[in-house]
């Protein structure tokens, strides 16, 4: 009965220890160190750190992952390779997939730097495969190598675990010897969890080989010693021991106590589990809560994202409107401006019609004037039969009525011009014979004042341009040269030669000439009549504006020579017509 | 050679009177005065009409425009026609221009003004502008007659009655049946404006009107025409023997 529970109680202590060693190696920290630094090293072998992280952080599952497509990446070194069936390794072993764990450890090359390590964990894997014989050899292998190094090695435990190997092989002697050593190497280090594991096994040793005497006071150390400690498992252990114990020494009340302290221990233990349970629901119900609480916060994330968007769309639309407003009132600030401006043109513009009026109509009414006075002379002449006043009297009144005539006939052809009311089409002229019908209309003029008139125009010029327009130039030109002129003047017209794009017609006279003022005031682009300086001959300046008018609208240009008193010379340039071959 | 036949389209005795004076002193022939629309229409189908001078208004209408657009209804027998005009209002120049090719006067002209206008008148109809102001040329060709300018009046020919046309230099000797004369024009241009089913060259120098044909010597590289003008026929020119039938 007793060596049962005797038993019982070793086969509980033992997983108890393996617990422990569990815990070792993967928390040593200069291993892990010594891991943080080599995926350092390797940096760029991602899948490597990677892996390394997870194994640093207990992930199991994901360290054998990418542990996996480290291995499968066939560039990688030993060193590496090492390392990952060393994670691998150590992974399945958190798994209890131990023969796993097993072919891993056997994959390292003895050149692997913890190489020791993986001999202790093969060991351990031996021991809690129950072949303590394999373990044993591979313990002993350790005990070797630190024996010769002791540096790194954590020696304790692998005593301790030869110590275990020895007692499941019921060589007790050795078992004994090794415990011992264990135990004091865990005295030294003050280990306490470890030691209370020492005492019970060392207990446990005594007690197979039923010297209780020598047993009992290790159960009671241990005993002891787990009061200090917080770990419940421990405690219970060491209690149940005593309760065992006292039970056999048929000391019942202690037995009984112990027993109650050991139920105690359990139920704390089933009490923490049980608050943990209760936590774990808590913690449910709270991620519940919390769920919930996002929900509504999403929701109304949602309510306040539309109602932005809202905002957003409202605040364009003004905007929007705004700019459209300021557009069009700008606009209309512009279009007044223009008006304004316009207005001020309007202004001007009638400004000088009602001055050209009143020149025109001052000219008329001299010009009819003297038609009248000279209408009576011309009828007491014939009354008194004096016939040859008569013919000066007739020719004197057909000028004044030709320059009348000439000065309505501009008057109509600047209205149709300024109104765009005329008919404007230009196409291929002869130069020479426009030319030739003006001056046929001059001819008697001319003859009457005397004057010499010589035409010699290239036969060969061909002008693009408006017939009725290029005829008012020439007309008008042509009647302010014999109006300049003095009796036996001469006027010729003649061609310069034509360049590549202009065919420049000269109208030549012998007469007044101007000054460079006047000259400069002439070409001015100015729609301003010039004032009347010599009653007799200098008319509205209509016709000048008139013919500037026209030649600019022909795409020519015009230029003026003078001098004073000796002559003038009158240049129209006029765009040659080009396709004529 | 003729003188041209003008059909004047004007209302105002005074104005047709002086256009009267004005053509006839330059050889032109007055074909007929119209006063109205309806004349117009008679005389123009009924005589022999070669230009036509049209006054735009016709009693304060612009039934001229009318008149010219009726006649360019019919294509075959519409003539050269002037617009008279006193003014250059652009809404009835629109209308006008219309009725192509067109050409027109303003009012007042000057004789030169008006024969100048007649010629144009002539040469755009026919598509020959700058005919008879260049200097290689003075005459207008159209389907059944020849327009020259002699002096300052236009004088026409009919084509039928050329016999043949010999070249020399920038000249041309028109042959009628009755008279010889000289026209400024380019062989060249001449034969691309005679009917070439009618009028075939010879020789380098000679062209000869078909239907004048009397006789050809092919041996002797002789023709003889009516009126007993012979002619050089040419090896180079030989072929257009084959458009005759021959009797053998």
């Amino acid at each position: 009965m007793i060596k049962v529970k005797c038993y019982f109680v070793l086969i509980f202590l033992l997983i108890q220890l393996f617990a422990f060693s569990q815990l070792k190696p993967s928390n040593d920290d200069a291993f892990n160190t010594e891991i943080k630094l080599k995926t350092k090293e390797f940096k760029e072998q991602v899948n490597f750190s990677i892996a390394g992280a997870f194994f640093l952080q207990e992930k199991w599952d994901s360290t054998l992952v990418y542990s996996m497509k480290q291995l499968s990446d066939a560039n990688a070194n030993t060193e590496i390779m090492n390392y990952c069936h060393y994670f691998r390794a150590i992974s399945f072993r958190n798994k209890k997939l131990l023969n796993e764990a097993k072919k891993e450890f056997n994959r390292i090359s003895n050149d692997f730097k913890f190489y020791h390590k993986v001999k202790s964990l093969l060991g351990e894997i031996a021991l809690e495969q129950n072949e303590f014989k394999k373990a044993l050899s591979y313990f002993k292998e350790i005990e070797k190598y630190s024996a010769s190094k002791n540096s790194t090695l954590k020696g304790n435990n692998v005593l301790h675990d030869i110590g275990l190997c020895y007692l499941h092989l019921k060589e007790f002697d050795k078992a004994e010897e090794y415990l011992f050593k264990s135990a004091h190497e865990h005295e030294a280090e003050k280990d306490t969890l470890m030691l209370i594991g020492s005492y019970v096994d060392i207990a446990n040793l005594y007690y197979e080989q039923y010297k209780d005497s020598q047993a009992i006071p290790y159960f009671e150390k241990a005993y002891h010693l787990s009061k200090k400690v917080k770990s419940f498992e421990l405690k219970q252990n060491a209690t149940l021991n005593m309760a065992v114990v006292e039970e056999n020494r048929k000391n019942f009340p202690l037995a009984l106590t112990y027993r109650k302290e050991y139920e105690t221990w359990k139920d704390s233990l089933n009490d923490q589990n049980k608050v943990w349970e209760i936590a774990e629901v808590e913690k449910k119900f709270a991620v519940k809560q919390k769920q919930k609480e996002v929900n509504v916060l999403a929701a109304e994330n949602k309510a306040k994202i539309a109602e932005r968007n809202g905002f957003l769309i409202s605040s364009v639309l003004l905007f929007v409107l705004l700019g459209t407003g300021v557009y069009f009132y700008r606009q209309k600030i512009r279009n007044n401006k223009i008006i304004l401006a316009q207005k001020n043109e309007l202004d001007e513009l009638n400004a000088t019609k009602d001055k050209l009026f009143s020149i025109v109509s001052h000219d008329l009414r001299s010009s009819v004037n003297a038609l009248k006075t000279s209408n009576g002379k011309l009828i007491q002449n014939l009354e008194s039969k004096n016939y040859t006043e008569l013919d000066v009297l007739l020719h004197k009144n057909s000028s004044i009525a030709s320059g009348a005539y000439n000065l309505l006939d501009n008057l109509l052809n600047w209205a149709l011009l300024q109104t765009k009311q005329g008919y404007f089409y230009q196409e291929s002229l002869h130069l020479m014979r426009i030319v030739e019908h003006v001056e046929y209309n001059y001819k008697p003029l001319m003859l009457n004042k005397n004057i010499e008139f010589k035409s010699n125009v290239s036969a060969s010029d061909y002008v693009f341009a408006d017939l009725d327009s290029l005829k008012i130039i020439i007309r008008n030109f042509l009647d302010n040269a014999i109006k300049f002129s003095k009796e036996n003047g001469t006027i010729s017209i003649y061609s310069r030669p034509s360049s590549e794009e202009f065919c420049y017609l000269v109208i030549e006279d012998t007469g007044l000439g101007m000054n460079e003022a006047t000259r400069k005031e002439l070409l001015k682009e100015t729609i301003l009549l010039s004032k009347k300086q010599n009653d007799d001959i200098i008319g509205t300046g209509l016709g000048m504006q008139l013919c500037k008018s026209l030649i600019r609208k022909n795409e020519g240009k015009l230029d003026i020579e003078s001098e004073e008193n000796v002559g003038t010379r009158i240049i129209i340039a006029l765009p040659k017509f080009k396709n004529h071959g | 050679m003729d003188n041209i036949n003008v059909l004047i389209v004007e209302d105002t005795q005074e104005e047709s009177d002086a256009l009267v004076k004005v053509l006839t002193e330059n050889n032109y022939n007055i074909a007929g005065i119209a006063r109205t629309y309806q004349d117009a229409l008679t005389l123009f189908y009924q005589k022999e009409i070669d230009i036509v001078v049209i006054d735009v208004f016709l009693d304060g209408k612009p039934d001229g425009i009318t008149f010219a657009e009726t006649i360019n209804i019919v294509p075959n027998s519409v003539k050269p026609f002037v617009f008279l005009t006193s003014s250059k209002d652009r809404q009835v120049f629109e209308r006008a221009k219309l009725t192509k090719p067109f050409s027109f006067l303003l009012k007042p002209f000057n004789e030169l003004e008006i024969l100048y206008a007649l010629e144009m008148a002539v040469e755009k109809f026919y598509g020959q502008t700058n005919a008879f102001h260049s200097e290689d040329q003075n005459a207008v060709v159209s389907n059944d007659s020849l327009f020259i300018k002699k002096n300052k009046s236009l004088k026409k020919v009919q084509i039928r009655d050329i016999v043949y046309i010999e070249v020399e230099d920038r000249y041309c000797n028109i042959i009628t049946e009755t008279e010889k004369f000289v026209i400024l024009i380019s062989l060249t241009k001449i034969i691309q404006l005679l009917d070439p089913s009618e009028f075939f060259q010879t020789h380098r120098n000679y062209i000869v009107n078909a239907s004048k044909i009397e006789e050809i010597i092919v041996n002797d590289n002789l023709i003889v025409l009516k009126g007993k003008h012979k002619v050089t026929l040419s090896d180079k020119y030989k072929d257009f023997v084959k458009h005759f039938r021959v009797l053998k």
